[in-house]
C-alpha cells in the first residue's frame, strides 16, 4: 500500500464533505431551470470555478500526461490552442453571447428554435450518443490512476469506481446543477491545489534540465516542434483550432455553464478567464508526463519512445505519470493530491452526467412526447424525467466505462467521439446564428454528413485523426450550404424564452 | 529547436502563473459569489411562495 493513514483520512473527509455539500443544493430546486441551469444566477467567479472544474478531470490529467510522455513539449501546442481559442471566444462572445441571450438549457434546444423539432431530436440523439461514448472511457482510466497512486489492489478497481460513481450520482440526481455548482467550487479549489503541488514536485524532483535533455535525446527536435512531429503537423493544428472552437461553444457541459450565468456579459468573462486556466490544464500535466518519461522511460521502444519501467514492470505510457506521483509524493501530500484528483473526477463526472441526461430528457424524451400528441410535462415532472435519465446514464457508464478500453491515445479517442456530433452541431449553430439562408434541410445534411465524416473514415477506413477531423467538419459545412441552397427558406423566430 | 524550447518555457510559465493566480482569486471571490447566488434564489423562492 502506498497510502498512509493521514492520506486515507484526507480522502475520506473530502468525500464526506463533497457529498454533504452537494445534497445542500436540493433545497434551492424550485423548477427545471434551477435543476439544469442553476436558475441562471451564476456570477463570474463561481462560473469560472464550475466551468474549470467541469472540464478538468483526472481523465484530463491522464490523457495530457500521456501526450507529454509520448510527444514531449510538442504536445503543448494542443494545450496552447485550447486556451487561446477559449480566450478568443470569451473576448468576442462568438456564439456564447447569443446562446445566453436565447435563455437555452441545452444545445439541441437551439435547433428547434432555428430549424425544426425533428432536427432538435436528431441533434439530441447524436449529442447523447457522442457525449456518452466520450464519457464512457473516463471511469476506467480514472480508476487506473487511483489504483496506481494509492496502491489499492487493481482487483478492487471496479468496486472503487462504482462507489465513486454512486456518490456522484446521489448528489447530482438529487440536487442537479445546484449541487454540481456547490461541489464544483470545493472540487475546483482542491484540484487546483493538487495541480500546483504536483507541478512543483515534478519539476523539483526530476529537474528541468533533465526533462529537456530526455525529451531532446528521445525525440530530437520533433519533441519540441509540433509542425515537425509526425503525429501533429500543420493539419493537426488547424483541426485543433476548429475542434476547440466547437467545444468551447457547443459542448453541452461547457454550454450549460454559459446558459447558467446571470447575463451574456458574465458568460463572456467566465469564458475569457477560464481560457487562461485552460493553458495550465493542458501544459502542466503534459509537463508531468515529460517528467515521468525522464524518470521511467527506459523500456523497449514503442513508436520511437521508450516504454515506462517501474520496479521492473513495464507499464503503458498513460500509466507513467501516476506511477511517478506514487513514487515522489510523501505521506499527507499524496492524500491531498489524491483527494484533488478525486475532486477532479467527481466534478467532471457529475457535470457530464447532468449534461447528457439533460439532453436525453429535454431533447429526446420531451419532444417525442409532444410529437406523439401528449400534453407538455410540468416543471416538477420534467425534473423527475431528468433524474431518471441521470440514473440511466450513470448505470450505462458503470458497465460500459469499466470494461471498454479505447484504442490509441485517449486524447485522440475523445476528440473523435466528440467530433461525431460537434462537427454538425458547430456548423449548424454558426450557420443558424450568422447566415440567414441556413434552413432545416441544410441542418439535417450537416448533422448526418458531419457524423458520417467522423465515423466512417476513423472506424472503417482507419484514416488518421487529423484527416478524419477535417473530413467531418468539411462535410458538415458542405451539407449545410448545399441543403440550405436547395431546400426551402423557412422564416424562424428566435425570440422567446424557456 | 532552441527557439521552440524558449517559446514553450515562456508559455509554461505564463500558464502556471495564471493558473495559480486565478485559482487564488476564485477561491476568495467565488465563495461570496455563491452566497449571493443562493440568497437571490432563496429570495425568489420566498416570492414564489407568497
Amino acid at each position: 500500500m502506498h497510502f498512509a493513514a493521514i492520506d486515507w483520512f484526507i480522502v475520506v473527509a473530502y468525500l464526506i464533505l463533497s457529498v454533504a455539500a452537494g445534497l445542500l443544493g436540493k433545497k434551492y430546486i424550485g423548477n427545471v431551470s434551477h435543476y439544469l441551469v442553476a436558475g441562471r444566477e451564476l456570477g463570474t467567479f463561481a462560473g469560472i470555478a464550475t466551468l474549470a472544474a467541469t472540464e478538468i478531470g483526472t481523465i484530463t490529467f491522464m490523457y495530457n500526461g500521456e501526450l507529454g510522455y509520448k510527444y514531449g513539449f510538442a504536445a503543448f501546442a494542443a494545450a496552447l490552442i485550447s486556451g487561446l481559442v477559449m480566450i478568443v471566444v470569451g473576448r468576442t462572445g462568438l456564439v456564447i453571447e447569443r446562446f445566453r441571450a436565447l435563455r437555452l438549457m441545452t444545445v439541441p434546444e437551439y435547433f428547434e428554435r432555428k430549424y425544426s423539432r425533428g432536427l432538435r431530436l436528431l441533434a439530441g440523439i447524436l449529442v447523447a450518443i457522442g457525449g456518452i461514448l466520450n464519457m464512457g472511457v473516463f471511469l476506467k482510466i480514472e480508476g487506473e490512476f487511483l489504483t496506481i497512486v494509492s496502491g489499492i489492489d487493481s482487483r478492487y478497481l471496479v468496486a472503487v469506481m462504482t462507489v465513486i460513481l454512486l456518490l456522484e450520482l446521489v448528489y447530482t440526481v438529487v440536487g442537479g446543477m445546484m449541487a454540481v455548482v456547490i461541489t464544483d467550487f470545493i472540487q475546483y479549489v482542491l484540484l487546483s491545489v493538487a495541480t500546483i503541488l504536483v507541478s512543483i514536485y515534478a519539476v523539483h524532483y526530476t529537474g528541468w534540465e533533465n526533462i529537456v535533455a530526455k525529451v531532446s535525446s528521445t525525440m530530437g527536435s520533433a519533441g519540441f516542434d509540433p509542425i515537425e512531429n509526425p503525429k501533429f503537423g500543420i493539419t493537426f493544428l488547424i483541426w485543433q483550432v476548429l475542434l476547440w472552437f466547437s467545444i468551447h461553444t457547443c459542448w453541452q457541459t461547457t454550454a450549460m455553464r454559459v446558459f447558467s450565468t446571470r447575463t451574456p456579459e458574465i458568460s463572456k468573462r467566465v469564458m475569457t478567464w477560464t481560457g487562461f486556466i485552460y493553458l495550465g490544464r493542458g501544459m502542466l500535466p503534459m509537463l508531468w508526463g515529460a517528467a515521468a518519461l525522464t524518470l521511467f522511460g527506459v523500456g523497449a521502444l514503442d513508436n520511437g519512445v521508450p516504454l515506462p519501467v517501474v520496479d521492473g514492470r513495464t507499464l503503458a505510457p498513460i500509466d507513467a505519470m501516476p506511477a511517478m506521483l506514487a513514487s515522489i509524493l510523501g505521506p499527507g501530500i499524496k492524500g491531498i493530491v489524491v483527494a484533488g484528483m478525486l475532486a477532479a473526477t467527481m466534478s467532471v463526472n457529475s457535470s457530464y452526467l447532468l449534461g447528457w441526461s439533460a439532453v436525453i430528457s429535454q431533447d429526446i424524451i420531451l419532444p417525442m412526447r409532444e410529437q406523439m400528441g401528449k400534453p407538455a410535462l410540468s416543471s416538477r415532472s420534467q425534473i423527475f424525467v431528468n433524474r431518471l435519465a441521470n440514473l440511466f446514464v450513470g448505470l450505462f457508464l458503470m458497465f460500459w466505462g469499466l470494461y471498454y478500453t479505447p484504442p490509441g491515445a485517449v486524447y485522440l479517442y475523445l476528440n473523435i467521439t466528440g467530433t461525431i456530433y460537434l462537427a454538425g452541431t458547430f456548423i449548424c449553430v454558426i450557420g443558424g446564428l450568422y447566415w440567414k439562408r441556413a434552413n432545416a434541410t441544410g441542418g439535417y445534411l450537416a448533422m448526418l454528413m458531419g457524423a458520417a465524416g467522423a465515423i466512417i473514415p476513423f472506424f472503417f477506413l482507419h484514416w488518421s485523426e487529423n484527416v478524419t477531423g477535417f473530413c467531418a467538419f468539411g462535410l458538415a459545412a458542405l451539407g449545410l450550404v448545399l441543403g440550405s441552397l436547395v431546400g426551402k427558406r423557412a422564416p424562424t423566430s428566435l425570440a422567446g424564452a424557456t | 529547436m532552441h527557439y521552440w524550447l524558449i517559446f514553450w518555457t515562456v508559455s509554461l510559465v505564463i500558464a502556471g502563473v495564471s493558473f495559480a493566480v486565478i485559482t487564488g482569486i476564485v477561491m476568495v471571490k467565488g465563495y461570496s459569489d455563491l452566497r449571493q447566488m443562493f440568497s437571490r434564489l432563496a429570495e425568489q423562492g420566498k416570492h414564489d411562495h407568497e
